[in-house]
């Protein structure tokens, strides 16, 4: 008999293989132990590579447009960061690029690396790293979060300017629906377990 | 009467990294992924402290300086986190300056609360609804990233509004301090390991 422990309570607890669709949670401090998905690698390989792609115009287009009297601005992802540094606010700008530009695209990018090898069951000994790398930057990448601040600046600026939405903005949630829907897939239980098999094959 | 059971009293550590059960009494490095596995995270919570204790004095000056500068038609108005609030409330987006009331000043404050909280408890070893507390921890991990949204909408306006001497919007010197805020109290928050509440509980059964 193996066994595992909770990563909360310290709870000692027979290891158990959860159904696809059921959760698993800890009996002493109800922490979510377990929630395995069906096809979970399969589905995180398919939107790793949907979100990889909607990255570029998300970054790249115009999200919003203002005209502030007669005079129009566009703005990207990237807007925000340039003007901060011009303004030497160089800490800040820092932070934004990270939590909005670049761990988004690195997480994602390893959770594409993590799911290709697994779904084709090639080995690689940087998997281990990839996948402490992930779990340790996920809560870093704040996309969901930076939506919530476009909605507060498009109040705060109703009043002043007219806004146009553009397309980078909708390839923007687009990149914030695929995210959710991976953070929702993505099984780190499965994904340790698997690569830990693969490790020792 | 005994301390509640866990798996560090059973003789086995769990790995911080791949979650790994290990039968060791000591520190080592983990078969699995080479990370290294300890008892506990800071179990002496001289970070968790160090930490909060940085954010609790940035938390001032991130309130009382200004966060932002709004140039309009060469008339200049700063706001402070708790007057871009009360701007919104002019404005009738109630919600709004709810949402950014939550995200900006009760959320960093009730986390620094709820840390200390959590590390008195640890620290003279209370006899507490542990399930409890530890649902308070996951609530601190959880809603830390959600502060951001001061910064990010400073970033978002100061991008937009850059019309020379017409219309511009700047960053204030609260900012860079409300940001290493959000930053320490989430360091804290991962720094601070839960199950410290758990190794001293008596067993009441």
């Amino acid at each position: 008999m193996s066994f595992e422990a909770c990563p909360e309570c310290d709870l000692l607890l027979n290891q158990t293989q959860a159904a696809p669709g059921d959760k698993a949670h800890c009996p002493r401090c109800g922490y979510l132990l377990q929630r395995p998905h069906k096809h979970s690698i399969e589905r995180t390989f398919a939107l790793s590579i949907a979100g990889l792609i909607l990255i570029a115009p998300a970054n790249l287009l115009p999200m919003l447009r203002v005209k502030i009297l007669g005079n129009i601005q566009e703005g990207t992802l990237w807007t925000g960061v340039g003007t901060l540094l011009k303004e030497d606010m160089w800490a800040v700008a820092m932070l934004v690029l990270l939590s909005s530009v670049i761990l988004p695209f690195v997480n994602m990018l390893l959770a594409f690396l993590l799911s290709v090898h697994l779904f084709y069951q090639r080995s690689n000994s940087h998997m281990i790293p990839w996948m402490r790398w992930y779990q340790h930057l996920y809560e870093w990448a704040m996309i969901e979060v930076y939506a919530l601040g476009i909605i507060v600046a498009c109040v705060k600026l109703s009043d002043m300017a007219d806004i146009k939405f553009g397309f980078g903005l909708y390839a923007f949630i687009g990149l914030l629906i695929v995210n959710a829907m991976l953070a929702n897939e993505f099984d780190s239980y499965t994904f340790w377990r698997r690569i830990t098999e693969l490790a020792e094959k | 009467m005994k301390r509640l059971s866990t798996a560090l009293t059973h003789g086995f550590i769990r790995c911080h990294e791949c979650g790994q059960l290990i039968k060791t009494k000591e520190e080592c490095i983990c078969p699995v992924c080479k990370g290294h596995v300890s008892k506990r995270r800071n179990k002496n919570l001289h970070l968790t402290a160090a930490l909060v204790i940085s954010s609790l004095s940035l938390y001032i000056p991130a309130n009382i300086f200004p966060i932002m500068a709004v140039t309009e038609l060469g008339s200049t108005e700063q706001h402070t986190i708790a007057g871009g609030i009360i701007a919104l409330i002019r404005q009738d987006m109630i919600p709004i300056a709810m949402l950014v009331l939550v995200a900006s000043i009760l959320v960093p404050l009730l986390k620094l609360m709820g840390l200390t909280l959590l590390m008195l408890c640890v620290h003279y070893r209370w006899q507490v609804n542990a399930k409890l507390f530890t649902r308070l921890y996951r609530i601190i991990a959880f809603v830390g990233r959600w502060s951001m949204l001061d910064i990010f909408m400073i970033s978002i306006l100061t991008g937009l509004v850059d019309i020379g001497g017409v219309a511009k919007v700047i960053a204030g010197p609260a900012a860079t301090a409300f940001a290493a805020v959000v930053v320490l109290t989430m360091f804290a928050a991962k720094s601070f390991d839960p199950r410290l509440i758990w190794d001293h509980q008596l067993n009441h059964d």
